[in-house]
């Protein structure tokens, strides 16, 4: 069993196009492209904030504090249009990026003339930044507004706050920081985690079965004498171990490249974060990682050695990713909790339990239910896997 | 010795739609079933040479897996000095090199670490598998590219180490199946001169193949089967007498000797 793994390590650690997924993806890859893709939406969102709009104004006379503000050439373009014109149509061929309408009852004397509804069209589909840049100028302008009005009031400091905001719902939480931010990144874990695994055992499976097969290997190897069950087992540890590999490289890589990039306030925040889950709750999200890694490893197997080609096996392969991504993906959605029916779907309750084993709310009873029925779906599909690899019409198809 | 009495395999027909016309005709489908091997029995002794002849889909290549072990037959009894293979398949796979005809190597690993696998699989000490590779690799000529990956190699190359991958456990009985089909006129001859090697340390030699030429150099014995059937089994001389003329001749009248019946 040893020597077939052995083997079979050796000559996927020689093929450039399996280590480039296992290792060079995660290790340079993901950064580059998260760095990428900051890069430009930072690249976006400056532009947007420096680029120069062009207005149009509608009774601009009522507000002469606002015009006074658009007033700067290097933000904002004045731009002259006729009465009746269709505020749509002139956005949408580029006359104007926005156009400010202001109504007639628009005046500081807040208590006289009521609130007044100030329009601002503009095109707000797409990353553009105009509500938030006249919202300042308008904002500003509200606020002097509201002053004067509390001050014609004869209003102190505390009937204002009062009176703007008469009743305050102040949220406490009551979990902790662990648990708040393990809710959010908890989640996120699993579906990080087992995604990865796949991706990087699907590779090597695919050269392991069908590669076999195609490359005419496979009928040596099997009248080798050599029992089937063990060549099965070293079959299925090598898929096994590329997966979990891949898996912790990555994390690894995410975890090292994001100290790297965000340093300073973002590594205590990390090291607060991390030094809060005790060593056990870390091997044991490892440690249910192991049976789910082995399901994969079984299924990917059985599918591989059932393939005729790379190619057939590889078809085979991707709607297999969108299955496992499914109960994940339940895990992630609100209200599903390590409760009742949900502790009993396999793959979801695995996710759930590292969230919560994250978070530090686990149940520890609750994982040997869990560990134990994901133990069993693994050994279950393992002896399918020997019983496929006994088969005539799966081996020379 | 290897003695093979009346083998049969049959296979499960997925999908009838699917079959050739051809097929479809050919006497053998039965219902669900497509009965490739019917009838097949051979023997073949000590230091003798069997070519297995027939036309393609003759049942040659099941045939030899099942005496190879990597299927199972549905009756008969195969019995390599003795020992009967069907009870004990991982004995007989210690006595038997086989070598088939669409085999491939592990590309990514040198000749030297192909060869030496399956020796390890085979239960070999390293110190036997270091003597048995060289000593194989100065009776095919392999030096010069032992140790380079087998990626690269020539189909001679690939040849040369997918027999000495076959014999490295010193077997009993060599099953070879179609050896030389898609070899060059080097490559064959080095195969050819193998099993002559073979033959004179009396090791058994089965081999099947489409030339005739190949029967006539080496071969001890002929044995013909066409449609899961042994048409044909003796030794070379009386497989010559079958018709006048070259052994194509023979072989026809081998072939033809139960479609007239």
């Amino acid at each position: 069993m040893w020597l077939v793994f052995k083997k079979e390590i050796k000559e996927l650690l020689r093929d450039r196009k399996t280590l480039f997924f296992m290792i060079a993806l995660p290790l340079l890859i993901f950064p580059l492209i998260f760095g990428i893709v900051g890069f430009v939406s930072k690249q976006a969102i400056d532009k947007a904030e420096t680029q120069i709009l062009n207005y149009a104004l509608v009774g601009g006379q009522y507000a002469p504090d606002i015009v006074k503000e658009l007033q700067q050439p290097d933000k904002f373009n004045l731009v002259e249009i006729e009465e009746n014109a269709d505020y749509t149509a002139i956005i949408r061929n580029d006359t104007v990026d926005f156009v400010l309408e202001i109504p007639e009852n628009y005046s500081s004397d807040v208590l006289q003339n009521g609130q007044a509804n100030v329009k601002l069209h503009f095109n707000d589909a797409g990353l553009n930044l105009v509500y938030r840049r006249v919202n300042e100028i308008v904002k500003s302008q509200s606020e002097l507004f509201q002053q004067s009005a509390f001050s014609t009031l004869g209003l102190d400091d505390a009937e204002q706050n009062a009176l703007i905001e008469p009743i305050v719902l102040q949220k406490v939480n009551t979990a902790d920081d662990r648990e708040n931010w393990g809710e959010k990144i908890g989640g996120m874990l699993p579906y990080l985690l087992f995604i990865i695994c796949l991706t990087g055992a699907m590779a090597p499976a695919t050269d392991i079965g069908a590669g076999e097969k195609e490359r005419g290997t496979l009928e040596t190897l099997l009248i080798s004498p050599i029992d089937r069950n063990k060549i099965v087992m070293g079959k299925f540890l090598t898929i096994a171990f590329a997966g979990t590999m891949t898996a912790l490289i990555t994390v690894m890589s995410m975890v090292i490249w994001g100290l790297v990039l965000s340093q300073g306030m973002a590594i205590k925040f990390v090291a607060d974060f991390m030094a809060q889950i005790a060593m056990l709750d870390f091997l044991l999200i490892f440690l249910m990682l192991v049976p789910v890694v082995a399901i994969f490893a079984a299924v990917l197997l059985s599918i591989s050695i059932y393939a005729k080609s790379f190619k057939e096996a590889q078809s085979y392969m991707g709607p297999m990713t969108i299955l496992v991504i499914v109960p994940i993906m339940l895990a992630l959605l609100p209200g599903v909790e390590l409760k009742g029916g949900w502790a009993w779907v396999p793959i979801t309750n695995v996710s759930l339990a590292m969230k919560e084993l994250v978070k530090g709310t686990m149940d520890y009873y609750q994982l040997f239910a869990i560990f134990g029925s994901t133990v069993l779906i693994a050994g279950a599909l393992f002896a399918f896997c020997v019983y496929w690899f006994n088969q005539e019409k799966v081996l020379f198809r | 010795m290897i003695e093979i009495k009346q083998l049969a395999k049959k296979f499960a027909v997925e999908n009838p739609k699917k079959l050739s016309e051809q097929e479809k005709k050919d006497p053998r489908l039965k219902g669900r079933f497509f009965h490739s091997v019917q009838d097949v029995s051979f023997t073949c002794h000590k230091g003798e040479v069997l070519g297995l002849l027939g036309p393609n889909g003759a049942g040659k290549t099941t045939t030899l897996r099942m005496l190879s072990t990597a299927l199972k037959p549905d009756s008969g009894s195969v019995e390599i000095s003795g020992d009967n293979v069907l009870a004990n398949p991982v004995i007989a796979r210690k006595k038997i090199g086989f070598l088939s005809g669409s085999t491939g190597l592990y590309g990514r690993l040198t000749g030297r670490e192909n060869i030496h696998y399956f020796g390890q699989l085979h239960g070999m000490s390293e110190e036997s598998i270091t003597v048995r590779i060289k000593e194989l690799a100065d009776l095919l000529d392999m030096h010069n590219f032992l140790d380079r990956r087998s990626e690269n190699f020539s189909t001679g190359m690939k040849q040369k180490t997918a027999i000495a991958r076959a014999v490295v456990h010193s077997p009993e009985l060599v099953i070879l199946d179609e050896p030389t089909t898609g070899l060059d006129i080097m490559a064959t001859q080095t195969v050819l001169e193998f099993i002559r090697g073979l033959k004179e340390q009396g090791t058994p030699v089965i081999f099947s193949t489409h030339h005739l030429d190949e029967v006539q150099e080496l071969c001890d014995k002929v044995t013909v089967i066409d449609q899961g059937r042994t048409l044909f089994d003796g030794d070379i001389a009386s497989f010559k007498a079958l018709a006048e003329g070259s052994l194509h001749q023979s072989f026809m009248a081998a072939i033809q000797s139960t479609t007239s019946e």
